[in-house]
């Protein structure tokens, strides 16, 4: 089998549906090595992606491959597959080693002792790896289940969530880690719900909204669709009849609405609208009160991305 | 068998509260055999088979104690999640459900025999033992077989294992089975009857035992076997769904 054969992950026109509830809807693409991030809201179905990847769910329609092979029954594929499931939960009574080392020897590695060393090492646990599980912080719990996962050296690593409840040096270790493993030709999948993670390690992305795969390729490019999207703010004046007549004759402008306690302008450049204001009613000697973007939800930058 | 998943669900049954009560259930039979040695004396090998043996060990201790482990040693682990770490390797499924059996009938028989030995001695000392006693220990150790073969095949099958444990041992082989003499076939203590009957040489029927030892042990046996076949089957088709 080839390199690139081994590390492919693919879903072909994968579906998924629970009863009337379509889960993921006819999904299509293809990863090679490199860090990709599965990004959207709770509950678009990144974690049903991945569960397909992963072979714990078998496509309702279509089909996922890992190397090449169906994941779904396929055992096997384990030996080069490496999951980190969300849930927090893991065994309590075992230490941090022994939790490794079991990963190590339920892959069935020739030396499990010096594997599950290794795997601790490379995510900087080995202070903590003599202490029970039980008394882990949720960080260190996410480190100690990436280092079960990569105990075998995988190929193929898939991660839900995966910097869930760590602190920003903790979090920092890790991405160094998949960047180094990513280097080293292996394909990372992880799943995320916040932009500002996606954007700082992933290569690729893929946007999932509502079960559908709303936008792929390079974090830049959908980063720009993300910004380049129409914007509304709430602004708050001393004088919010003159600022509203002083805005709309900005290029950056395209719609103001006076309200009552406030005006509501609609702007597709964001960069140059927030600079604009403060500069406007500099000019028109009118104080300004407030200036609050009001629809930055992340729900609110994919509902955008999913109309087009 | 895999010996790391075996020593692991081992580890987990001894870290559950639910392990104290199998205990506590354990003690129960101990306690009433010595009250009745305190007591007035009945026909000692009556009481024993007919009330001890069978009404508290084979109706309530050995079911009971199989379907706390049964359906904990992997249904459990689906509960709270950690399920996926056995499951993403590179394992035969056949292999999971096997060192799963192995050590939840370990613990059972680590229970429920020393249980029934115990309590029966008490009980039926100064009396001829006659093979009631040991014809009822090895019968639970069949019946410990099948219980936890199939209340580990109810855990791969459905979240509810533990609500439709208790109905199969308390509605059918309690009620059911007692009315419709047929239905015995179907009966996990009915075979442990049969058995502890084949074994026993009272020449008199100190119990009721509708089928034959033969009978029992083949019965016992099958179920056993077909119950992990299934688990394994299902197993290997087992989906693990998680909120997204």
């Amino acid at each position: 089998m080839s390199t690139q054969l081994t590390n492919t992950v693919e879903l072909i026109n994968a579906s998924r549906w629970y009863g009337n509830v379509v889960a993921v809807n006819d999904i299509s693409f293809s990863l090679g090595p490199g860090i990709t991030g599965l990004l959207g809201p709770n509950g678009a179905g990144k974690t049903t992606i991945l569960h397909m990847m992963a072979g714990f769910l078998r496509p309702s329609k279509g089909d996922v491959r890992i190397a090449g092979q169906r994941a779904w029954r396929n055992h096997e594929m384990y030996r080069d597959v490496g999951l980190v499931p969300e849930r927090e939960a893991i065994y309590p009574f075992l230490t941090g080693f022994q939790f490794v080392l079991t990963s190590a020897k339920l892959f069935g590695l020739s030396d499990p002792t010096a594997a599950a060393r290794k795997a601790i090492h490379a995510v900087d646990m080995e202070s903590a790896q003599d202490r029970k599980l039980d008394g882990y912080s949720k960080g260190m719990k996410q480190r100690i289940k990436v280092a079960a996962a990569i105990v075998h050296d995988p190929h193929i690593l898939l991660l839900d969530e995966p910097f869930n409840g760590t602190d920003p040096t903790q979090r920092l270790q890790m991405m160094d880690l998949f960047r180094k493993m990513a280097a080293d030709g292996r394909t990372i999948v992880f799943s995320s719900h916040i932009l500002d993670e996606v954007e700082r390690i992933a290569e690729n992305v893929l946007v999932i909204i509502a079960g559908r795969l709303a936008a792929s390729g390079d974090f830049r490019a959908i980063r720009r669709l993300m910004t380049d999207r129409p914007h509304t703010f709430k602004v708050r004046s001393s004088d919010d009849r003159r600022l509203a007549t002083a805005l709309v004759a900005d290029q950056s402008v395209f719609g103001v609405e006076l309200n009552d306690d406030h005006l509501t302008v609609r702007t597709s450049q964001y960069d140059d609208f927030i600079r604009v204001v403060p500069r406007v009613a500099k000019a028109e000697d009118i104080r300004l009160h407030e200036l609050l973007p009001t629809d930055e939800s992340l729900e609110s930058v994919f509902s955008y991305l999913v109309k087009r | 068998m895999n010996s790391t998943i075996f020593s692991l669900t081992l580890q987990q049954i001894a870290g559950r509260r639910r392990s104290l009560a199998m205990f506590g259930l354990a003690i129960v039979p101990v306690l009433v055999a010595l009250v009745f040695q305190l007591g007035e004396r009945l026909d000692q090998q009556e009481w024993t088979a007919n009330v001890l043996l069978d009404d508290i060990i084979l109706t309530i201790v050995l079911p009971l104690t199989c379907l706390i482990l049964g359906t904990s040693v992997f249904g459990s682990e689906v509960e709270d999640g950690t399920a996926v770490y056995i499951l993403a390797k590179p394992i035969q499924r056949r292999q999971i459900i096997i060192a799963k059996f192995a050590a939840a009938s370990l613990v059972a028989a680590a229970v429920v025999v020393p249980a029934t030995a115990i309590s029966g001695l008490l009980a039926i000392q100064g009396a001829s033992e006659d093979g009631i006693v040991i014809g009822f220990t090895i019968a639970t150790l069949f019946g410990i077989a099948a219980y936890t073969g199939g209340f580990i095949l109810l855990s791969v099958v459905t979240s509810r294992a533990l609500l439709i444990g208790l109905a199969y041992v308390f509605i059918w082989e309690g009620i059911a089975t007692e009315l419709f003499t047929g239905t015995r076939f179907l009966s996990i203590r009915h075979y442990c009857l049969g058995i502890a009957d084949l074994i026993s040489s009272t020449g008199k029927q100190n119990f009721e035992a509708e089928l034959g030892g033969a009978e029992g042990l083949v019965l016992a046996s099958a179920a056993a076997a077909i119950a992990l076949f299934l688990a394994v089957r299902r197993l290997q088709r087992f989906e693990l769904t998680e909120p997204d």
